[in-house]
């Protein structure tokens, strides 16, 4: 189990935390997402199998770019 | 946005890139009021030309010209810029939302915007009446209300920020005789720091020269400065007054006690309150619902009426009116000043729950020693049967092998230059300790102990009986199964705690205190601080299971220091964990105190409530607005603009709301 922190970019409703956090949760091995429109940040609750690549992309394809991701 | 993507190298665990998440925000409001202003300088003038138009009838074009296709023409130029350079962004983001079936706000507003322009090229051929006017007004209305709801949310989240930016940047440290100044990510433990007065302390550390008082209140919010001298810790961060202090760095980068708090404040921010749920599953459906619900509207008024323009109108109104921002806001955003104010005052909100919770409370349940006590216990008094020289050896020999504060006490009181060798040693937890000195049987502990040793306590049972209900702790010591004398600790009241049980006990809330002392010493310090009732003769263990009997009754807060009591804390229903000088509980308190003072707890609970009844608030304005404007908007009655300037408000009001709660003292 690892906890990644991500920044992301372009946020501006609370849809679009809503989506994004939909969205990660969509992608297997992702147990626990919170993403917060207020500070533009989130954390990723993920089995060790989820790549940062697959983060990355299920938050791309809402529309919306990661700033930074880390464990 | 223009964000550069910058990668960020980590020393450190903690999550500096929260320095330009602060930039983030500037860089947000200043892209917002570019925005606004621009979009403005176009919107204007459309507005007076509609104004004149449709108020006065007074067109300035037909008089000039005598043409009446100039003055649309006119409004599709000016409006171009609104919609399409200034409100690119969001024309970007929303159409993105539409391609992806990630449907978001800037959905509607693209939608809204784009419709509303387009019917200024269809009106040339009498299609439908022309509102490119009313799209330019909707997308300069939408960047206003974006600019001020950004500028709230930045003054939202300023404590947090400034928090984020205490810690230190340079460091002054000795290298041989040379004073040289280092970046602060390139300090080690045991540098030797110098720290002039005014000065930031650094980081963390012990002091090994000098005197200062230290000003400790921006990260526990303690008010008056702390006399420093050698052998006192210092916090990072905190700033030094008036002498030169000497330190020695004990811990750097993310185990520093500041580091440990931005982590909680950090990671607060992703807990929900539980009332936030409703809130939550509907701004996740909001968009979709609305877009159907506009196109309903427009095919309904269409079919009905037969007036295809109107029905336009309306359908624009239902999509412009709709904003998820105000109810996806109305918690999160009262949770961030909540904890912002609490991070001021060294209280730190870890689970949003926790704050829900605590309206419901009923007993404050306090641990003594270290919460309600200092937790520095001292011997007071002895009485022995024996040379009182000889008593105190055995007993420091014994409690040297212990890491009990009582046992810190006596070791410091015997003040022995060579203890006796123990064999057999033990532990009896809760009770006390045994062991062997040659062939002598030591036991100290308490009358259970005794009791259950069969040791007879008759010759001091008179003192024990006034030792103990002076509210002192006391130990006995027995030497082969016969009591030799007694040695009575006594752990100080901390200075604010009958203030802040007085106030606790006169808001209506049952105050309880758990010890493991006997009832006479419990007693006499339950009534000393002015608590209610006591549960006294409980082992460590058993304090949890004492809560779950009170959560019979009814809500229970169990506040307590973390050592010894984190599954108290963790069955109580609200758990608050003191923290103690430069340790902090962090793992075991929904919330945490920065400081070790009773009046904390006040201001914790006060915090809490403040903060939900915020949160309340602004979920019936939230829900209340869109119940409201939303069937106002289908009904037909709200011009497009009229409702893009509501749905505005909207959101602004929430966070302005929220911003309220700073007023509040706590």
């Amino acid at each position: 189990m690892k906890k990644y922190s991500i920044g992301i970019e372009g946020m501006h409703c609370a849809s679009c935390a809503s989506n994004i956090e939909r969205s990660l949760k969509k992608v297997p091995g992702i147990n626990n997402v919170s993403i917060s429109l207020i500070f533009k940040k989130g954390t990723v609750e993920a089995e060790d199998s989820v790549s940062e690549e697959q983060i990355k992309q299920a938050v791309a394809k809402t529309g919306y770019k990661i700033s930074s991701i880390k464990k | 946005m223009e964000h550069e993507n910058k990668s960020h190298e980590h020393h450190h665990g903690i999550s500096l890139t929260d320095n330009d998440s602060e930039n983030k925000d500037i860089s947000e409001i200043q892209m917002w009021k570019k925005a606004l202003i621009g979009s403005w300088i176009f919107a204007i003038p459309i507005a007076i030309l509609m104004i004149l138009d449709r108020l006065f009838s007074f067109n300035i074009f037909m008089i000039l010209f005598e043409n009446e296709l100039i003055m649309p023409i006119v409004i599709l130029l000016l409006a171009f810029p609104v919609v399409f350079i200034f409100g690119w962004q969001t024309i970007k983001s929303g159409t993105r939302g539409l391609m992806s079936f990630y449907f978001n706000m800037d959905s509607l507003i693209t939608l809204g915007t784009i419709i509303a322009y387009i019917t200024g090229f269809l009106s040339f051929f009498d299609i439908v009446q022309d509102y490119s006017g009313v799209s330019a007004m909707i997308m300069a209305i939408f960047i206003t209300g974006k600019y001020i709801e950004s500028k709230a949310r930045g003054r939202a989240t300023s404590e947090i920020m400034k928090l984020l930016e205490l810690g230190a940047k340079k460091a002054r440290i000795l290298r041989g005789k040379e004073e040289i100044e280092i970046l602060i990510e390139d300090l080690k433990i045991n540098d030797i720091l110098i720290i002039k007065p005014g000065e930031k302390i650094p980081t963390d550390g012990i002091v090994i020269k000098g005197e200062s008082a230290v000003d400790e209140s921006m990260v526990t919010g303690e008010s008056m400065p702390i006399d420093k001298k050698k052998g006192s810790n210092v916090i990072g961060a905190t700033i030094n007054q008036d002498g030169i202090l000497y330190v020695k760095a004990t811990k750097v980068g993310s185990d520093t006690f500041l580091a440990h708090i931005i982590k909680l404040v950090e990671e607060a921010q992703g807990t929900k309150v539980p009332i936030q749920k409703l809130a939550d599953k509907i701004t996740s459906i909001f968009v979709p619902i609305i877009l159907t619900l506009a196109f309903l509207t427009f095919l309904n008024w269409w079919f009905f009426s037969g007036d295809f323009s109107k029905a336009l109108g309306i359908g624009i109104s239902v999509l412009v009116i709709a904003c998820p921002c105000a109810l996806g806001l109305a918690v999160p955003i009262a949770l961030t000043v909540g904890s912002g104010i609490g991070a001021k005052n060294g209280i730190l909100i870890r689970k949003g729950e926790a704050i829900q919770t605590m309206k419901e409370i009923k007993f404050i349940v306090f641990d003594k020693t270290g919460t309600i006590t200092k937790g520095k216990p001292e011997v007071t008094e002895i009485y022995s049967l024996v040379p009182e020289k000889y008593l105190l050896t055995i007993a420091a020999s014994l409690e040297k092998l212990s890491e009990h504060p009582i046992a810190t006490a006596i070791i410091k009181k015997a003040s022995l230059e060579r203890y006796k060798k123990i064999t057999g040693f033990k532990i009896l937890r809760g009770r006390g300790l045994e062991g062997n000195i040659g062939k002598t049987k030591i036991v100290i502990g308490n009358s259970l102990l005794m009791k259950e040793r069969k040791v007879a306590l008759i010759k001091i049972a008179s003192k024990i009986e006034e030792f103990e209900s002076k509210g002192k702790t006391t130990m006995i010591v027995a030497e082969n199964g016969k009591a030799i004398g007694a040695i009575a600790v006594a752990d100080a009241v901390k200075d604010d705690s009958i203030e802040a049980i007085t106030m606790l006990n006169s808001q209506g809330y049952k105050t309880v205190m758990i010890t493991g002392d006997n009832l006479l010493t419990a007693e006499a310090i339950a009534k000393q601080v002015g608590i209610r009732e006591v549960i006294a003769n409980v082992l460590p263990e058993e304090k949890a299971k004492k809560i779950e009997e009170l959560q019979k009754q009814g809500m229970v807060a169990f506040i307590g220091d973390g050592i010894n009591d984190a599954p108290a804390l963790k069955q109580a229903n609200v758990s608050i964990a003191m923290g103690s000088g430069s340790d902090i509980a962090i793992e075991s308190g929904d919330l945490v105190l920065a400081k070790s003072s009773l009046m904390g707890v006040v201001q914790a609970i006060n915090l809490s409530k403040a903060t939900f009844s915020k949160i309340k608030q602004n979920l019936f304005w939230a829900f209340g607005y869109n119940v409201v404007a939303i069937p106002l908007a289908v009904a037909g009655v709200l011009h497009p603009i009229v409702a893009e300037l509501a749905m505005a408000l909207s959101s602004i009001s929430v966070v302005m709301n929220a911003n309220l709660l700073r007023r509040k003292r706590i």
